[in-house]
């Protein structure tokens, strides 16, 4: 086996480089082709980006963020060290920015995440066992796409108050739809690949073929869809916000701080508008621009 | 196609009932039951009662079900208790504007899409294949009332040459004759969906153009162009047709943000104050109605795609 | 314009009034053709020193590196050579479409005087389709799915003949459509490509390109995804067209029968050069090229007799991404010396042949023939003595029935309706029975569709029969328990014709390996591992390959693998479902041989399910030949294609192409006509009769009964079979 050039330092001879891609692994190409994405790139940076500014950030730069201080309420940018003003109530925007972030990140990953898993599930037993079994499950996800995700929402927020699991919970149950189909799509595929029929040639049973075979072969588009799933439930998150159902204060994500900020459009503050607005836009476009790089990784995996 | 046809239809069928449960189990996890749903919060508690028995709420759940299929089938779905009108007349006024902005928004989308998605594909790889990738996922990740909002400032503060509210035409001519009005909802929309599209078109361009009939189509010596205009396009475009009805549902919730936000006189905007003012017979009224609108709408894209495709069309 | 001269002297319609007359075509003006040999006819395409780079994400392939072709007005040339020679490329470089990331480096292509390599767009869409016409391999993906056949046919004439119609070009594509055999083609002019069969759609792509009457048609593998019957249809259909038109043809095809029989010249492709050229009866007579002589030796059909091991190329051709230096077949070759892994050799005349070493040839043949080789093949010697090495030891004896089938029935329902109601069935397997004897090759043969590979399946487990029995080792299968049933697993092995969609490429190879002895729970892990070696060293592939994935591999190496995973649990039968067919012939006959070893060494029993005749001559003891889901005959190998005794037996063996030209035009040969019926609604009685030439109509009525006229062993399902020793099969 040829030995992989050393990582620490860059592949500049050509000779090397030669030598290094006679037989390259597989992770090792995935991992090529993902960074040689240019916008996935961007996405890995601009994601650690925004993770240091809600994590760090506020170890770094110490605002109140719990009492409102309607005396300070809208200072424009700049004026007594509030970098970016300060919001309707008083809050200082670039610490709010922060802390809203955190909870615009974490409701994001965590009904992305949960909605990945459970629409895996969903769609591995429907794609796997086929036939009734799938008919009745499909039929089941057709009928909870049909009600758009945005009125359910507002429905059940309207019914329950929101609060940071409520919000996780409620995301994920709309979410998990789409996984849930294309799963199942992979799993039918799947299951009548030759390698799984010689498989079963030797003996082997159902789980052996779903946990061996499917699952792993499935790995890409479940990892490639989750991050998508992350940027919609970010995106519903502001949403629901718009809409007035957000987790009500003094906690705040990106969403409701931009919903808050357009009740002044009028008054040119702009300051309440851009910075959320803009914060929810590269969070999301970041999680998509990662996605895609890795469906394109992952899609080299499988081409040769 | 018939045999294709009559599958789909059943399966609507179907999920129509299914979307019918659902709305139905909605109604029983109000706050109070539907009781307090019709009665509106002012109800006192005998006269709860007395609504629950009159109207069978006191009975087994399939037969309040049954009860509650025969309503919808008569057209009743409540009153609402802020506007004092019957929820089925507020949506038969109220439905045909959110389809006009919906139409609107999507032809404006698909006719932006479909030569932006080309020019990706035909630039594949180059600097404005990437800096239009990079537009549209930029694009697909700002939220549409933020998208309004930038649209509103640049548009109606900045540069005061359009309207920042929707016209409240009661009909959907009134509101076509105020056309300045509906610009800035329907670009709003517009944009909100042309990058799904346009990606779509992308990839949907390039893979047909690896197909070995492209091939074929060169050999007979036709020009790059014609082969995209008679040959790539065409296969393209037949599948979008599915695409519409599967983003339907997006469709709708784009609308239920636009109208809240231009203050159009749709059925989003009803849903979003019906929200505010906790009018549950509205709220589910409306989500029963898009819901039936979404699968017939998407049972007609599958018909369209069944008659353009010859393949499903003509099954040998 | 060029490619408009020919316009107006002869018309689609006139062609087809007057099958005869082709002066109009061919009796056209060379302006500026350089010509290398002074006398002959100027050449209508002459290929010079092409050099063609594909360039991909990672890495550059030299496809092409100095190819120079010839064709006269009218000639038909063969381009043949193995996977990755670059005779396709060849092909798709003279009309300029090449693939993405492909681009002409170097040399000329002059057809009719003008130089395709550099010319501009509009040039060179005026060439194609219209002087130069193109037929692809895979007749469903090379038509347009939504455009109706018509318009696809008629769709040159607009682009060329601007001074046609619609309506004029409209009626010519259907006169076109008739020319090329389309029963009823007004109708079909509105038919789609999914409604029509395969043969029929290769049909219509001919039509295609032959309907502004091109002098020269390129034909890359036009009969590669088409069955036996069909494609000698379509190659008859070519011909014939050929001669009407007047055209010349370049034919590219892997398939040294195909070449055999249908073109003037041949050119042998190796590694992206052409390794030798020449008159194709003098090519099939005297390869000169040890390449060519390898690549002849290596077919089973050349193999002295069933059963002795075959030649093989040992290694694999040389990766183009840099270019090798000397000989490009040297590393293979077992004449190479110092001089051929120095120097290239170029392409010349045979000077030999020139000097008049053989008398009945003179200066013009010997010119005919190049070749660039060192070291030729020298005259005198019978090639095919040579290669062929002595039969090893006698296979042992067949012993007693391992595998037996009784009526043995698979019917699959047709999909559609709602709530899965049937719409009829699709009868896979119509009642077969059969047995199959310990450590004997039992061959299957027979065209796509026939049910070869379901009842391959039932025998493997992976299907369940609609009735019918399996005895396996005496016992019935369908009696079994399930956990009998898991262990039973282990004496049936299948080994798939596309090894790398049989490998999870998720998995390292010496996990792929080691998974049947995971599941049936056999050995300690250091078992499993000394297991794996032996496997390997079994199937020739270094040890070190279990640390690496499926991809990494050739089509051949995977197939080892495939046959080493089949092995690991020592079945008693494997079943081969076209395990070959894959495959370039001179790794092919590396399968083989190993098969044959491995079946001498462990006492295996196969049955090897194929839709090629030699192969399956090459490896059986007992050939089965299936029709439409029957068993139509069966018995002893040599029995069987030495007098066979059904009709469609005798005419499959007639329709293959033999890679012999002379043997070819033999004139007793009685092709297949028709296309085989659909196996939802199979034709009652006899499902042959409706191909049959000496159907009557007791075969409409009655199924014919299992008789053994010549003797016991060699059944045959026919009323009226063909015992007279009157026919004697050329294969």
């Amino acid at each position: 086996m040829t030995s992989a050039a050393p990582t620490s330092t860059p592949v500049t001879a050509p000779g090397h480089e030669e030598a290094a891609r006679a037989t390259p692994s597989l992770a090792r190409r995935t991992l090529d082709v993902f960074t040689g994405n240019k916008l996935a790139l961007t996405g890995v940076v601009l994601l650690a980006l925004l993770l240091l500014f809600s994590y760090v950030g506020p170890l770094l730069y110490d605002t109140e963020q719990t009492h409102t201080d309607l005396s300070r309420a809208n200072l424009s940018p700049g004026t007594e060290g509030h970098l970016l003003g300060t919001t309707d109530l008083g809050y200082d925007m670039v610490g709010r920015l922060m802390v809203a972030g955190q909870t615009s990140l974490e409701i994001g990953l965590a009904a992305g995440l949960l909605a990945t898993l459970f629409g895996t599930v969903y769609g591995a037993v429907s794609g796997y066992f086929g036939g009734w079994v799938d008919a009745a499950l499909m039929r089941i996800t057709d009928a909870a796409l049909a009600i758009p995700a945005m009125f359910l929402l507002v429905v059940v927020a309207a019914i329950i108050t929101p609060s940071k699991g409520v919000l996780i919970l409620v995301i994920a149950a709309v979410a998990w739809l789409s996984p849930a189909r294309l799963v199942r799509g992979e799993a039918l595929s799947l299951r009548n690949r030759e390698y799984v029929q010689a498989m079963r040639m030797m003996g082997g049973g159902g789980a052996r073929a779903v946990f061996k075979h499917i699952v792993p072969n499935a790995i890409g588009t479940v990892i490639v869809n989750c991050t998508f799933q992350i940027a919609d439930a970010i995106l519903y998150v502001s949403y629901l916000a718009f809409l007035g159902l957000s987790i009500p204060p003094p906690s705040a994500d990106w969403g409701s701080m931009l919903s808050a900020g357009i009740t002044y459009t009028q008054n040119g503050y702009w300051w309440l508008i851009f910075p959320p607005g803009i914060a929810i836009v590269l969070v999301v476009a970041a999680f998509n621009f990662i996605g895609d790089g890795l469906r394109d990784a992952f899609e080299v995996r499988l081409r040769k | 196609m018939t045999g294709f046809l009559v599958k789909r239809f059943l399966q609507a069928l179907v999920v129509l009932f299914l979307v019918s449960i659902i709305v139905f189990v909605l109604l029983h996890m109000l706050p109070g039951g539907p009781a307090r749903a019709i009665l509106g919060p002012k109800g006192t508690p005998q006269q709860i009662t007395d609504f629950n028995h009159q109207q069978g709420y006191d009975r087994s759940l399939p037969t309040q079900y049954f009860m509650y299929l025969k309503r919808l089938f008569t057209g009743d779905l409540g009153d609402s208790y802020k506007l004092n009108s019957p929820v089925f007349e507020l949506l038969k006024q109220r439905l045909p504007k959110t389809l006009l902005l919906t139409v609107l928004s999507t032809v404006l989308a698909v006719v932006i899409a479909i030569p932006l998605g080309l020019l990706q594909a035909v630039r594949r790889g180059k600097a404005s294949d990437y800096a239009l990738t990079g537009l549209a996922f930029l694009l697909y990740a700002t939220p549409v009332f933020f998208l309004g909002l930038v649209m509103i400032i640049l548009f109606a503060q900045v540069l005061p040459v359009l309207p920042a509210e929707a016209p409240q035409g009661e009909s959907v001519g009134e509101l076509l004759s105020e056309f300045s009005g509906l610009v800035l909802p329907v670009v709003t929309m517009a944009f909100g969906i042309v990058a799904m599209f346009s990606r779509y078109m992308r990839s949907a361009v390039l893979d047909n153009l690896t197909e070995d009939y492209v091939r074929t189509a060169m050999a007979k010596g036709q020009s790059n162009r014609r082969i995209m205009v008679r040959h790539v396009l065409r296969n393209a475009l037949i599948p979008l047709a599915t695409l519409l009805g599967l983003y339907l549902p997006t469709l709708f919730s784009g609308a239920l943000v636009v109208e809240s936000m231009f203050n159009y006189p749709g059925m989003g905007l009803l849903f979003w104050n019906a929200a505010q003012g906790s009018d549950f017979p509205v709220l589910l009224g409306v989500t029963l109605v898009v819901g039936i609108a979404t699968v017939i709408g998407s049972l007609l894209t599958d018909v369209l795609y069944a008659v353009l495709d010859p393949r499903i069309r003509s099954v040998a | 314009m060029t490619g408009d001269a020919g316009d107006g002297k002869g018309t689609a319609a006139e062609a087809k009034d007057h099958p005869d007359m082709t002066e109009p075509q061919l009796d056209m003006t060379e302006p500026q053709v350089t010509d290398a040999r002074p006398g002959a006819p100027g050449p209508l395409l002459s290929i010079e020193g092409l050099h063609v780079d594909i360039a991909s994400r990672d890495r550059t392939v030299h496809a092409l590196d100095g190819v120079s072709l010839d064709l006269a007005p009218g000639e038909a040339l063969g381009i043949v050579g193995e996977s990755g020679c670059g005779k396709t490329m060849t092909a798709l470089s003279v009309l300029g479409l090449l693939p993405p990331g492909g681009r002409v480096t170097g040399g000329r292509i002059l057809f009719d005087g003008e130089d395709l390599a550099t010319a501009s767009a509009p040039t060179l869409q005026n060439v194609r389709g219209n002087t130069v016409g193109m037929v692809f391999q895979d007749p469903l993906t090379s038509l347009n799915p939504t455009m109706p056949i018509g318009a696809q046919v008629a769709e040159p004439l607009l682009l060329h003949r601007a001074d046609l119609g619609r309506k004029e070009a409209w009626a010519r594509a259907h006169d076109m459509l008739r020319l090329v055999g389309m029963p009823q083609p007004a109708e079909r002019m509105k038919a789609y490509p999914h409604q029509l069969s395969g043969g029929m759609r290769q049909r219509v792509a001919i039509a295609m390109a032959l309907v502004c009457e091109p002098k020269l048609l390129i034909a890359d593998e036009p009969t590669t995804a088409l069955d036996v019957t069909t494609q000698h249809q379509i190659l008859e259909l070519i011909d014939s067209l050929r001669a009407t038109l007047g055209m010349a043809m370049i034919l590219v095809t892997h398939d040294l029968g195909v070449i055999a029989n249908r073109v003037d010249r041949v050119a042998v492709m190796y590694a992206g050069r052409v390794a030798e050229q020449a008159p194709v009866r003098a090519l099939f007579a005297r390869p000169r090229h040890r390449y060519t002589e390898a690549l002849f030796a290596a077919l089973p059909e050349r193999a002295a007799e069933r059963g002795t091991e075959l030649h093989t190329i040992l290694g694999l051709p040389p990766s183009l991404t840099t270019r090798p230096t000397g000989c490009r077949f040297a590393p293979r070759c077992a004449f190479a010396t110092d001089a051929c892994r120095e120097r290239e050799p170029d392409l010349a005349a045979d000077a030999e042949l020139g000097a008049g070493a053989d008398a009945g040839l003179g200066a013009e043949a010997g010119a005919a023939h190049r070749f660039a080789c060192f070291h030729p093949v020298p005259y005198g010697d019978a090639p095919a003595e040579e290669v062929v090495t002595p039969p090893p030891a006698a296979a042992t004896e067949p012993g007693g029935v391992l595998l037996r089938l009784d009526a043995l029935t698979k019917e699959f329902p047709l999909p559609g309706g709602p709530f899965g109601r049937r719409r009829g069935t699709v009868s896979a397997v119509g009642g077969v029975s059969l047995t199959v004897r310990r450590g004997e090759t039992y061959g299957m043969v027979g065209e796509s569709g026939c049910g070869k590979t379901t009842l391959g399946r039932i025998v493997a487990g992976l299907e369940e029969p609609t009735a019918g029995t399996v005895r396996f080792d005496g016992r019935d299968l369908a009696g079994l328990t399930r956990a009998e049933r898991r262990a039973h697993r282990r004496r049936i092995q299948l080994m798939f014709q596309d090894s790398t969609a049989a490998m999870d490429p998720r998995m390292r190879v010496g996990e792929i390996l080691r998974e049947p002895l995971v599941i049936q729970g056999v050995g300690s892990r250091a078992d499993r591992e000394r297991r794996t070696a032996e496997l390997l060293d079994a199937v020739g592939l270094p040890r070190g390959a279990v640390h690496r994935y499926p991809h990494e591999f050739s089509g051949g190496q995977r197939q080892r693998l495939g046959l080493a995973r089949a092995l690991t649990l020592s079945p008693d039968l494997v079943v081969a479902d076209e395990p070959v067919s894959a495959l370039d012939v001179s790794v092919q006959a590396q399968i083989l041989n190993l098969m044959r070893e491995l079946q001498r060494e462990h006492g295996l029993t196969y049955l090897f399910i194929s839709h090629d005749l030699a192969v399956i001559r090459h490896l059986a003891d007992t050939v089965g030949v299936m029709y439409l889901g029957k068993l139509v005959e069966s018995g002893p190998a040599e029995r069987v294609y030495a007098s066979p005794l059904h009709p469609y037996t005798r005419g499959l063996l007639d329709t293959v192409n033999v890679p012999d030209p002379a043997a070819a035009s033999a004139a007793d040969r009685a092709p297949l006509s028709g296309e085989t019926p659909s196996a939802s609604r199979p034709p009652s009685g006899c499902r042959f009769r409706t191909r049959c030439p000496l159907a009557q109509e007791v075969c409409a009525t009655t199924e014919p009964p299992v008789t053994t006229p010549s003797g016991e062993g060699h059944q045959v399902a026919c009323h009226f079979p063909l015992t007279a020793s009157r026919l004697t099969s050329v294969v």
